[in-house]
């Protein structure tokens, strides 16, 4: 066999690694800028039971099923369980968080928009997971607005 | 280099730290999603594109194949 170029091979060694590194570098600056959770975000706790979801705010009011929130302001979810593994999810803001019995698992958003969304349970959780269903309602900053 | 490597990590640290509004998660992580996507088809693209390529080339009966040196010796 002559001596042959395998410049290509390189090229394509280069290319797949430069390509990894991007991917790598945009996932992880992603994850990164959505962990940062703002210093005054209110702290809401989220507890998951079959088949039901629980909210409870900072000032101790508790809602079930339903979930108020005021647009422009940050809120850290505090997610848990009480009896087997649910997901707390709010589909239209991307919210996703596992529901752990024993653990506490945050995540954070701020609604942008005046609106309802959907809450689901995102993780099969027994008969009635597919009805594991909740509201979320953002109101105004300022009932007067 | 330096010009562009300090200026692009400091930007990327301070990003998600600026005072006014909070960040849209769902802009961040949509945008993600839509950016690795464009990999995958691209990649998913240019790799099937190039075994094809090298199947239609490369058989034997195309009418620029030429013997390997083992097939022209008969030993391999």
């Amino acid at each position: 066999m002559g001596h042959h170029s395998n410049w290509p091979e390189w090229l394509y060694v280069g290319v797949v690694i430069a390509l990894m590194c991007w991917v790598g570098g945009e996932a992880w600056n992603a994850e990164r800028l959505i962990e940062h959770i703002p210093a005054d975000a209110e702290i809401i706790k989220v507890t998951g039971q079959q088949w039901f979801w629980t909210f409870e705010h900072e000032d101790g009011t508790k809602e079930i099923g339903v979930l108020h929130v005021k647009v422009g302001k940050a809120y850290k979810f505090e997610v848990t369980a009480k009896d087997v593994d649910h997901s707390f999810n709010i589909h239209d803001y991307v919210v996703l968080m596992d529901a752990v019995p024993g653990r506490i698992n945050t995540v954070w958003f701020a609604p942008m928009e005046v609106g309802e969304h959907a809450i689901q349970c995102k993780e099969y959780c027994g008969l009635i997971h597919y009805n594991m269903r909740g509201k979320l309602i953002v109101e105004a900053a300022d009932p007067s607005t | 280099m330096i010009l562009i490597i300090i200026p692009a990590a400091d930007y990327v640290f301070a990003a998600g730290d600026e005072p006014a509004g909070y960040l849209d998660r769902r802009v961040v992580i949509w945008n993600l999603f839509y950016k690795m996507m464009t990999v995958a088809f691209t990649v998913g693209s240019v790799v099937s594109g190039t075994i094809i390529w090298i199947c239609w080339r490369f058989r034997e009966s195309h009418p620029k194949a030429t013997p390997t040196p083992y097939e022209e010796q008969g030993v391999w």
